[in-house]
């Protein structure tokens, strides 16, 4: 492998840099200052106003090349202000202020380059606007950079180079994002009207181009949310064993790549478009597939467009073990069509497919279909039966507790094993994580008020992982916090992606309880609000607003007769494993060690069946500890139930209110 | 002897890098962030930077998705 950094001199001092980088970001880093028109630290370098001119030497051979886009990949000796180099800089300069000698940012750089005044190059050209655009670029890279649009660009060649949008008219397609006007150095573009009127347009303005420049510069490396979206975490919960595969049983298969980003991007992704989610939107993560052709269903033969898929549609695929990338789009398709969730039907229908192969059903239940795990064809059956209101899809519609009621009630099916296997609580089905080597997400997934939703799954990796919350206090703590900072921004009507699907570079220098946070896009968040509101927040403030809400909905769900701690009960599956093969599958990286080091109690000798039942009285007794803690931080009884000093911290101790909660106080 | 994230334990070679580490406990995610006995290591050192015998290595990675 070659080496990732280079060693370089620049002006006689010796500096490593990384290979690719661009020869300005290591001058900058030296704090050379040298001058640019064209350059701007989010935005592609292209080299336009050649002021950032450097004398190089490879190999003994010198040359002159523009610093900003002069990709370092060898050893090279740097000279940034030498004899040739200043008289080049020093005509530029001319040349520049002879076109606009009155905008200050030309002033500027000529100033630097020694140079006071453009007549040698004064002509027809000359503008004498203080105000005139440069033709640096800025705002034509913006606009597709930062937010994909191609809304701006240059028209005319040499002399009659100008900018312009399509035809020369005001382009509809542009939202106002500003973008370009935020980028451009002289002011040529102005913004004219705020039209929501937030107290400080500025400050939005100032951290939204932030998280544009971020997503322009560096997602990229880090989770690709441009190209792939959301799904990119297939193929990463596939490596990490927590990609649900056959109701839950399993965290990865061999056939993951059927459904992975790589075979979308290389197949379906043609034309690299999002599907307009919010229009501007600089993440734009919700990809779309165009030209994919029905081959079920009342649009059978018709080509159509496609949503995503994201990935929680994408492992619920997994999930019920249907990998394949056609069906999945159809899936998605008809999903969307019907107007039903993905996960739920996905997580209803893998449950479904266990209790076939269990035998707790059969095919005179199911309408002849053989629902077993990997059957495409029967789950796009029931998804069309469910739309059409008739046979198995209109049970399957109801959703996991509805099913075992039935099939409890009328086959005599075994309770207790499909509690264990209905990945369900408070009557929503679990979305698309294993949980069941992480207490943290079990009980972040199992206490949601609203139910194991998939914007609850982030503590899997806190905990499973990086095992940075060990004990019940530090998972009491994160169950705290992230339910609350989750309800504070859907409360605000803002878009979680950009919180952590991409991080700020300088995120690592903070320990990882704070770097988990991603502090550099709370702030983000909390500036948007005192932009709109002028309210200033900070972290506590943050979350008793949201704990407000929080504790609001708990007492709703109490006064429909819900909301105590039975209802915090996880099916097993999301615990442990609840089959042999479920055991022995991770026997050896989880089980027999947890049995030995945390239960104290030798595996060996012991059957499955025996270990198994070892493992289960620990991990209930275990939940239930991190129940007792996380009610604690959250100022709850022990059942779950709002304390009435809470709500008088909270300002919300209303009569209506504590009526409610009165009779399950301590 | 390495210890990773105060809990997993993989032998130590002489020579081994930061690479090598991740490689061994199949970290590929993308946003992770590794310090050796506390001290952050850049990505782009992942490959040069030798990890020392009985190094406390911590590799943080930060959720997404959902």
């Amino acid at each position: 492998m070659e080496p990732k950094k280079i060693e370089i001199i620049i002006d006689g001092k010796k500096v490593s840099v990384v290979r690719d980088s661009f020869l300005l970001n290591a001058i900058k880093a030296l704090d050379i200052d040298i001058p640019v028109l064209c350059h701007h630290k989010d935005l592609t370098p292209n080299g336009t106003c050649r002021l950032c001119i450097c004398e190089i030497e490879v190999r003994g051979r010198k040359k002159l090349v523009t610093s900003c886009n002069y990709p370092v990949r060898s050893e090279i000796k740097v000279e940034t202000n030498s004899g040739r180099v200043r008289q080049h800089r020093k005509v530029l300069a001319e040349m520049y202020l002879g076109r606009w000698p009155n905008v200050p940012v030309v002033k500027e750089v000529a100033a630097k380059c020694g140079v006071t005044d453009g007549l040698r190059f004064k002509s027809d050209l000359t503008d004498e606007n203080p105000k005139a655009c440069i033709l640096c670029g800025h705002c034509v890279k913006a606009c597709e950079e930062f937010i994909q649009e191609r809304i701006l660009d240059f028209a005319g060649r040499g002399i009659k180079r100008h900018l312009t949008m399509p035809y020369g008219e005001v382009d509809k397609h542009c939202v106002g994002c500003t973008s370009c006007a935020y980028v451009c150095p002289t002011g040529a573009i102005e913004i004219i009207d705020d039209m929501n009127h937030p107290l400080d347009a500025k400050m939005i303005r100032n951290y939204g181009m932030k998280i544009n420049a971020e997503m322009a510069t560096i997602d990229k490396d880090q989770c690709d949310m441009r190209s792939v979206g959301t799904a990119n975490i297939v193929d990463v919960m596939d490596a990490y064993d927590l990609l649900p595969v056959h109701n839950y049983k399993f965290g990865s298969h061999s056939e993951t790549e059927k459904i992975g980003t790589k075979l979308f991007k290389r197949e379906y992704y043609t034309q690299g478009i999002s599907d307009g989610c919010w229009k501007g939107c600089s993440m734009s993560c919700a990809k779309t597939v165009d030209g994919f052709e029905l081959i079920t269903g009342p649009y059978k033969g018709q080509k159509v467009v496609v949503d995503g898929p994201e990935y929680e549609t994408a492992a619920g695929a997994a999930n019920m073990g249907c990998f394949d990338a056609g069906f999945l789009l159809e899936y998605n398709f008809y999903c969307d069509t019907y107007g039903v969730d993905t996960i739920s039907v996905a997580t209803c229908t893998a449950f479904v497919m266990e209790a076939y192969e269990a035998g707790v059903i059969n095919k005179t239940h199911t309408g002849g279909k053989e629902l077993k795990f990997g059957a495409s064809n029967e789950v796009l059956e029931i998804l069309h039966e469910m739309a059409r209101g008739e046979g198995f899809g209109v049970d399957v519609g109801q959703g996991i507790r509805w099913l075992k009621k039935k099939w409890i009630k009328e086959y005599g099916a075994d309770a207790a094993f499909l509690q264990d296997i209905g990945m369900e609580v408070k009557g929503l089905e679990y979305s698309e994580y294993v949980c069941k080597e992480s207490l943290a997400q079990q009980a972040g997934y199992t206490m949601a008020v609203k139910g194991p939703q998939h914007d609850e799954a982030w503590l899997i990796f806190m905990d499973m992982v990086n095992n940075q919350i060990p004990s019940f206090e530090d998972k009491a703590e994160a169950l705290y916090y992230y339910p609350l900072w989750r309800t504070w921004f859907g409360l605000m009507g803002l878009c979680k992606l950009i919180w952590n699907d991409v991080v700020p570079a300088d995120n690592s220098q903070y320990p990882p309880h704070e770097a988990a946070k991603v502090p550099g896009h709370v702030e983000d968040f909390f500036k948007f609000f005192e932009g709109m509101t002028g309210i200033e927040l900070d972290e506590n403030k943050m979350l008793d607003q949201s704990a407000r809400v929080h504790n609001l909905q708990r007492i709703m769900c109490r006064m429909l007769g819900y909301g105590t701690r039975k209802d915090d009960m996880p099916p097993f599956r999301a615990l442990g494993p609840v089959t042999k093969e479920e055991y022995e599958s991770r026997a050896d990286r989880y089980y027999d060690k947890q049995i030995k080091e945390n239960v104290g109690v030798d595996p060996e000798g012991k059957n499955t069946e025996e270990k198994m039942a070892i493992l289960r009285k620990f991990r209930e007794d275990q939940y239930n500890k991190v129940v007792d803690a996380a009610y604690k931080k959250r100022g709850w009884t022990n059942n779950g139930v709002p304390k009435i000093e809470r709500l008088k911290e909270l300002g919300i101790d209303l009569p209506e209110l504590v009526e409610i909660v009165r009779n399950d106080q301590e | 002897m390495l210890k990773i994230n105060n809990r997993d334990k993989i032998e130590w070679n002489k020579g081994m890098t930061v690479r090598d580490v991740l490689n061994r406990m199949k970290y590929s995610y993308s946003l992770i962030t590794v310090t050796v006995n506390g001290e952050l290591v850049l990505k782009e050192d992942y490959d040069s930077y030798k990890v020392p015998e009985k190094a406390d290595v911590i590799v943080f990675h930060l959720a997404h998705g959902g």
